[in-house]
């Protein structure tokens, strides 16, 4: 695969918006948390086994991911959701980690068709081979990181517009409030962590095999912080806001490559200038609400927006 | 400087198309300081399973952090012959020093993938 | 064992420093400072390359740090903190990311490689008592750790500053209605806390002997788990959880070797957190207010 670097850098940024995504589902229900590059970590190991060792399609493959991601978070949730704010987030990031170093421990080597494969402990677990003994040339696997990136944000969209989406913003943004309500906020936010794993799994999966080796190095609490960055800098008005964080980020960063060898420090000086002007990031809230509003100013009210009682 | 070269990589690939079965593909990187920060040359030499030079092998070579994977985005560098049979070069621009893996993306003589482990630290 | 206690307990008075430190923050601020370690990382870092260019005496290494450390301080708060309203903690919780982000390489620019180690603070030998050897940057650690504690409680029980600090924990309208010049307090308040990161680095660096590039992340990441122990807004229960990680760590650095220690000092939190969780400090002080969460 000769890789083209425009084509990389779609990639990452839409492996990248998986992460940003699992990330935004749970700041919509109130919580920061530090540790969903855990489920980027589960998805990429299941995804990676059920294709290098048991041979599955990758469609499979994907689904058991994001199997593992939902289950590994609603259990997590079981203990981290009793607690409240920083100590949620300290506590996801502690059991982020510990997901990790438990990953440094886990070596299961196993003999497919004359070589050993499988993830070895700290030497991570590489020869991820299944796109490249299927001829899948680069842009065909962007087409489909895209395709389900597209699928994860209908998906989101859709929960929005539903009950679901309004029970989550109304445990976000008052939990006393929500409960009085008759919601159940223990079960909604529970809910939520086991929809954010899944997508970071899925995210974790599809980088598996694009990368075709992972270690459990690249699942540290840089790639969990970033990710709850994203989805802060772009706004948590809408799905499409952790998408926009990352492009941010990643046009940011591409573009202080100009003050090469001090690229963090603009680019950091750049972040936090730009928090300053926009507090609640590009998308937030009542920007969308403007720009729907201003959507629907614009065409005659029978043609746009029709929205469902 | 320390070189810890990790060679994670197999197997050729079954193309669709039915390619020719082959023998896993082994790498091993040495590198130089080209000055100017961390720039380095790198001489790649790429062997089959038997150890016998490949040659006539085209591939690009990029680098990624291990802790930070999806976010230096390095433009991939096409490795040139660079004297003896199996031995290629490369010019890596890395943005800082540390710990990186080293990419080789081989499309001939078949689509491969191999991954190296390398430390690039400043000279004492 | 003993002697692996007793480095612990040392390496746990740092932690109970760097805890301190975070539980005033976000005590009296409530706000989190992810650009805490790297405040301390650049002090350590900057001190280290006065000492490669100008050798002086060993002790002023420690002011250099304090100073430095204090002074990337007041940048994060003028930067991260100060312009946000009170209510968009998250929000200077992202930007002090970004800042990490910064300090970190301003710190790898100075210093490009991997570990350097730090200058000796003392030339004394180490103490010899029964069968264990006592050096003097653990005494010192133990030390500094009890003198700052003991000072931020006088600081905070005995002074008008400490009775303006704590007005403003409890009703920032009516101190601010009363005349206490909030933003000052809050700058002062975090030069404070950073002047405790600093001591706490030096005397960290001092019982390891060196300074690697993880520093901030480690300092940061330590730190705030310690103060999570003993609960974010307790000064007790942050040096109680930095003691009781130092001696946890060792604990386990016994029993299963070094390469678990993190791992231990992660389960270590998610244990306590599942049995208390504000923290420890509630075993003290009873079910008090609840801990507002981030962005209330």
């Amino acid at each position: 695969m000769m890789e083209g670097y425009a084509l990389g850098v779609m990639a990452n940024a839409g492996l990248l918006a998986f992460l940003a995504l699992s990330a935004y589902v749970l700041a919509i229900a109130g919580e920061m948390s530090f540790g969903q590059q855990a489920f980027f970590a589960l998805g990429a190991y299941a995804g990676g086994m059920a294709t290098a060792l048991a041979g599955l399609p990758i469609a499979l493959a994907l689904l058991a991911a994001a199997a593992a991601g939902a289950l590994g978070a609603a259990l997590l949730g079981l203990l981290t959701l009793r607690l409240r704010g920083l100590y949620f987030s300290m506590s996801t990031l502690a059991a982020a980690e510990a997901v990790r170093i438990m990953l440094e421990r886990f070596t299961l080597r196993v003999d497919v068709g004359g070589r050993m494969v499988g993830p070895d402990g700290t030497a991570g677990f590489g020869d991820l081979r299944y796109l490249l003994e299927r001829g899948l040339e680069q842009r065909g696997f962007v087409l489909l990181i895209y395709a389900l990136l597209l699928a994860v944000l209908l998906l989101l969209y859709a929960a929005d517009r539903a009950r679901f989406g309004t029970r989550l913003r109304m445990v976000g943004q008052d939990p006393e409030l929500a409960g009085a309500f008759g919601i159940d906020v223990y079960r909604t936010k529970l809910a939520a962590a086991a929809l954010a794993g899944a997508i970071a799994a899925l995210g974790g999966a599809l980088y598996a095999h694009y990368n075709t080796y992972v270690e459990p190095a690249n699942f540290d609490v840089m790639l969990g912080v970033h990710a709850v960055s994203y989805a802060l800098i772009g706004g948590l008005g809408t799905p499409l806001g952790p998408l926009v964080g990352v492009c941010f980020d990643i046009v940011l960063m591409e573009g202080s490559r100009v003050f090469e060898g001090y690229r963090m420090i603009a680019f950091g000086a750049l972040v936090a200038l730009f928090l300053i002007v926009r507090p609640r990031g590009l998308l937030d809230e009542r920007t969308v609400d403007r720009i729907g509003a201003a959507l629907r100013r614009m065409a005659p009210a029978r043609l746009i927006y029709r929205r469902k009682k | 400087m320390r070189t810890v070269a990790m060679v994670v990589a197999g197997g050729l690939a079954m193309a669709m198309g039915g390619a020719a079965l082959g023998a896993p593909l082994q790498a091993s990187l040495d590198c130089r300081p080209a000055g100017g920060g961390p720039v380095y040359d790198c001489l790649i030499r790429l062997a089959d399973a038997n150890g016998a030079p490949v040659t006539g092998a085209s591939f690009t070579v990029n680098a990624d952090m291990p802790s930070m994977p999806m976010a230096h985005n390095m433009r991939p560098v096409p490795a040139v012959p660079h004297g003896a049979p199996g031995v290629y070069q490369a010019r890596l621009a890395l943005a800082m020093y540390g710990a990186w893996r080293i990419k080789l993306n081989i499309a001939r003589p078949a689509p491969d993938r191999i991954v190296l482990a390398h430390d690039f630290f400043d000279a004492p | 064992m003993l002697e692996n206690l007793i480095d612990g307990l040392a390496r746990g008075s740092c932690y109970a420093l760097l805890a301190v430190g975070f539980s005033l923050v976000f005590g009296i601020l409530r706000r989190i400072n992810l650009a805490y370690g790297a405040c301390v990382m650049l002090g350590v870092y900057a001190a280290i390359w006065l000492d490669r260019h100008y050798r002086f005496a060993a002790p002023w290494v420690v002011p250099v740090v304090v100073l430095v450390t204090v002074a990337a301080g007041v940048y994060v708060e003028r930067l991260c903190l100060a312009p946000h309203a009170r209510r968009a903690a998250v929000t200077s919780m992202a930007a002090s990311f970004a800042v990490w982000m910064q300090l970190q390489e301003v710190a790898t620019l100075l210093l490009p490689r991997h570990s350097y180690p730090f200058p000796e603070l003392f030339t004394l030998p180490p103490l010899e008592l029964g069968p264990v050897l006592l050096r003097p940057e653990q005494l010192l650690a133990l030390a500094c750790a009890l003198v700052a504690a003991g000072t931020l409680w006088w600081l905070l029980y005995r002074t008008r500053f400490g009775l303006a600090v704590r007005a403003m924990t409890e009703n920032g309208i009516g101190a601010a209605c009363v005349g206490i010049n909030i933003p000052r307090m809050a700058s002062l308040i975090l030069m404070l806390a950073s002047a405790l990161g600093g001591i706490a680095g030096c005397l960290i660096v001092s019982i390891d002997g060196q300074v690697t590039a993880m520093f901030a992340m480690w300092a940061t990441l330590k730190g705030m788990i310690a103060a999570m122990l003993g609960g974010l807004d307790s000064l007790a229960g942050a040096v109680a959880g930095g003691l009781l990680l130092g001696g946890a760590e060792a604990c386990s650095q016994s029993l299963f070797g070094p390469q678990y220690r993190d791992a231990c000092s992660y389960l270590l939190l998610l244990a306590v957190l599942a049995a208390c969780p504000a923290g420890l400090s509630v075993l003290w002080r009873g079910r008090g207010k609840a801990l507002p969460a981030v962005g209330q």
